[in-house]
C-alpha cells in the first residue's frame, strides 16, 4: 500500500535459473553439502537481541535506580533529556486533542518528540522499531518456537490472514479514540504495556497479554504483529520513505526459501521463491521488521542489510 | 499470480476483515460502557490524580500513560493504575494514605514533565512568574544581598496554586475533637511513606516512622501540614461545657496533598482527602 517497491511484484518473472547456476554448481559441490554447509551463527540476531535488552533495560534499571538516563516508557519517554513519543500514541493523543479543543496545551516536548522519533525511524527503517526494540517481539520471538513445533508434530494447523487487516485496525483504532474521546488503543497496546510492566511492575493487564501469546501458540502464529498492531504499522508507513533495508540478489540465492520460514512478515520475501523473482536484484517492504534473521540464515548470503542509494555506490 | 488466488485473497480479507471491524465494535462498545459507568465514582476519595491535572474526562482521553511523572517523582507518591484500581488502566494516581505528596521535590517537575499537559504547567509558571515580580518590587535595591531568593517565593506560589483535593475532617474519630493527645510514632511500625516536616530545616523528605511525638492535643496533621497555616490550623475554640479547646480546621488554602491523611495516628484516617472534580 505504502511500498515503492510493490509495483516489481506485477512485472514479469523472470525465468528460474538453470541448474548451473545455482550457486552450489557453481562452486562444484552438491546442493546438500552448499546447503548444510552454511553455518548460522546468529550474528544479527545476538547484535539485536542485545540492542533491544540494553533499551528496555535502560527503561528498567533508569526506574528502578533514579537515573535519568532513559525514562518513561515506549508509548514516550525522555532520553537524557530530550523527549522521544510513540507514533501512533501521539495520533490519537492529536486527533482527541483537536476534537476537545486541548490541542494548543500539547506541550513542545511533545511535539519535539514525535518529529525526533518520525525522523530517526525514517532513517533507519521503520519498523525496525518491532524487532530491535520492541519487547514484545522478544516474547513472541521465542514462543513462535513452540508454535512451529506443534505444526510440525501436526497438533495444530496453521492460519495465516491478510496482511491488510493491520490497516483496517490501524483506522478503526484511530476512529474509536475519537468516538470514545479515550485512548482505547492504549488498553490493549503490546508495546505500552509489556514495557510498562517491565518498568513499573506487572499488574493484572498483563492477563490480556497471555490471552493473545495462547491465541499465537495454538492458532496463529504472530497474530497481533502481524495483523493488528496499529503501532507496527505506524512504523510501517513511516518506513516506507526509509533507505535502510534488505536487499535480495538473485544470483546468489540457492531457492532453498529457508529464509522465508525464519520471516515475520513471508510475504515480504516474496522473490525468493523459484521462479518469483521479477528482477535480479530486489528489496524487502515496508513491512519488514529488518530483524535481520534472513540474513543470518541465508547460505548463499543472497540477503544482505544495505541502504538504498549508497549501495551503488560502493 | 492467478486470477482466482486473487479472488481468494479477496474474499478472506473481507471476511477478516469483517470480524475485525466487529472486534473494533466490541471494544468501542466495551470502552464506551465503562466510561459511562465510571464517570462518578473517579476520582476516588483518598486517590487523587498528580497536580496540576485536568478535567477528568479531559485527562483520561490525553493521559499517554508514558509514566514519566512516577518516574520524576522523588518520593514515588505517584502510582500507574491497573486494572483492578479502578481508574483507568495506566493513568497515574497518588494513593495518599500510603504516599502523599509532600512537595519536598520543590518544583512540581511531574507536571513540568508531562508531554500531553494533561498535568497543566502553564498555571503554576504563571502563578510563579507573579510571584517573583511581587517580590523583586518588594526587595527593589536589596536585589544583591544575601537574602535575595526569588525561588523560594516561586515554588510557595506555585505549591499553593495545587489543587487536587479538600482535606475533609471525620469528628468522631479524631482524637483532637476527642480532648486526646499522641504519643509515639503515627503509623504502623514497618509502613514504608516518607514525608518532609515543615518545622525541621531537612531538605529530603523522611520517613514517617523516624517521627516520634508526645502531643497533649493531637495536632500531627496541622504540624506536617507542607503548606501551613492557610491550610489546616489549631483553632481554639469552646466546646459544649463552655472550655476553650485546641481542635484542627481545614481552610480554603489547603492544596489536597494528602499528607495529612498519611501522618493521622487512627487506624482509619480521621481526616480524607476528597478530590477536586474539575
Amino acid at each position: 500500500m505504502f511500498d515503492l517497491f510493490k509495483n516489481s511484484k506485477r512485472l514479469t518473472p523472470l525465468p528460474p535459473k538453470p541448474k548451473d547456476e545455482l550457486p552450489h554448481a557453481k562452486l562444484g559441490v552438491s546442493y546438500k553439502d552448499w546447503h548444510n554447509g552454511h553455518v548460522n551463527k546468529h550474528k544479527w540476531r545476538n547484535k539485536r537481541w542485545a540492542v533491544l535488552i540494553l533499551i528496555n533495560g535502560l527503561f528498567i534499571l533508569s526506574f528502578a535506580l533514579d537515573l535519568s538516563l532513559l525514562e518513561g516508557s515506549l508509548s514516550g519517554s525522555r532520553l537524557l533529556g530530550f523527549y522521544l513519543m510513540d507514533p501512533y500514541n501521539a495520533l490519537q493523543t492529536i486527533l482527541i486533542a483537536i476534537t476537545q479543543g486541548h490541542f494548543p496545551n500539547l506541550t513542545m516536548n511533545f511535539w519535539i518528540g514525535l518529529v525526533t522519533i518520525f525522523m530517526f525511524y525514517t532513517l533507519v527503517g521503520g519498523r525496525t522499531f518491532c524487532s530491535w526494540i520492541c519487547p514484545y517481539h522478544f516474547i513472541s520471538e521465542n514462543l513462535e518456537k513452540l508454535h512451529d513445533y506443534l505444526v510440525k508434530k501436526r497438533k495444530i494447523k496453521e492460519h495465516t490472514y491478510n496482511q491488510s487487516l493491520r490497516y483496517v485496525f490501524w483506522v478503526g483504532f484511530l476512529i474509536l479514540a475519537v468516538l470514545t474521546q479515550q485512548l482505547v488503543f492504549e488498553d490493549l497496546n503490546f508495546v505500552g504495556i509489556t514495557s510498562r510492566a517491565l518498568i513499573y511492575g506487572p499488574g493484572l493487564i498483563l492477563f490480556w497479554i497471555i490471552f493473545i501469546m495462547i491465541f499465537e501458540i495454538v492458532y496463529s502464529k504472530r497474530f497481533w504483529c502481524r495483523y493488528v498492531c496499529p503501532v507496527g504499522a505506524t512504523y510501517g508507513m513511516i518506513g516506507s520513505i526509509s533507505p535502510v533495508t534488505i536487499k535480495f540478489e538473485l544470483d546468489k540465492c540457492g531457492y532453498c526459501t529457508d529464509c522465508q520460514d525464519v520471516c515475520l512478515v513471508p510475504h515480504e520475501l516474496w522473490f525468493v521463491k523459484r521462479g518469483k523473482a521479477t528482477q535480479e536484484v530486489h528489496f524487502t517492504g515496508n513491512d519488514c521488521t529488518k530483524c535481520g534473521l534472513c540474513v543470518d540464515i541465508c547460505a548463499g548470503e543472497a540477503l544482505t542489510y544495505t541502504i538504498k542509494g549508497l549501495d551503488k555506490l560502493g | 499470480m492467478s486470477k482466482k488466488t486473487t479472488d481468494l485473497d479477496r474474499r478472506q480479507f473481507f471476511k477478516t476483515g469483517a470480524i475485525a471491524l466487529g472486534s473494533l465494535a466490541i471494544v468501542g462498545a466495551g470502552a464506551t460502557y465503562l466510561k459511562s459507568n465510571k464517570k462518578n465514582e473517579i476520582p476516588a476519595t483518598n486517590f487523587l490524580r498528580p497536580p496540576g491535572a485536568i478535567d477528568e474526562n479531559i485527562f483520561v482521553a490525553e493521559c499517554i500513560k508514558c509514566g514519566l511523572c512516577v518516574q520524576i517523582c522523588p518520593i514515588q507518591a505517584i502510582k500507574l493504575a491497573d486494572i483492578d484500581t479502578g481508574l483507568d488502566y495506566g493513568t497515574p494516581y497518588i494513593d495518599v494514605r500510603n504516599q502523599a505528596c509532600d512537595f519536598s521535590c520543590d518544583s512540581l517537575q511531574c507536571v513540568e514533565t508531562c508531554p500531553t499537559a494533561v498535568l497543566d504547567f502553564q498555571q503554576f509558571k504563571r502563578v510563579g512568574e507573579e510571584a517573583i515580580e511581587k517580590y523583586d518590587e518588594e526587595m527593589k535595591g536589596k536585589q544583591m544581598s544575601k537574602d535575595y531568593n526569588p525561588f523560594r517565593v516561586q515554588i510557595v506560589a506555585m505549591k499553593e496554586q495545587v489543587k487536587m483535593g479538600m482535606a475533609k475532617l471525620n469528628q468522631g474519630t479524631c482524637l483532637a475533637f476527642q480532648g486526646k493527645g499522641f504519643e509515639g510514632i503515627a503509623r504502623e511500625e514497618n509502613f514504608k511513606g516518607i514525608n518532609r516536616s515543615p518545622y525541621t530545616n531537612d531538605r529530603k523528605a523522611t520517613p514517617v516512622t523516624d517521627k516520634k511525638y508526645k502531643e497533649e492535643i493531637c495536632d500531627i496533621c496541622v504540624k506536617e501540614c507542607p503548606i501551613g497555616e492557610k491550610a489546616i490550623v489549631m483553632e481554639e475554640t469552646k466546646d459544649a461545657s463552655g472550655n476553650i479547646v485546641k481542635r484542627p480546621k481545614v481552610l480554603d488554602g489547603c492544596t489536597g496533598c494528602g499528607v495529612c491523611v498519611m501522618v493521622c495516628p487512627t487506624e482509619e484516617p480521621s481526616i480524607i482527602v476528597e478530590p477536586v472534580k474539575a
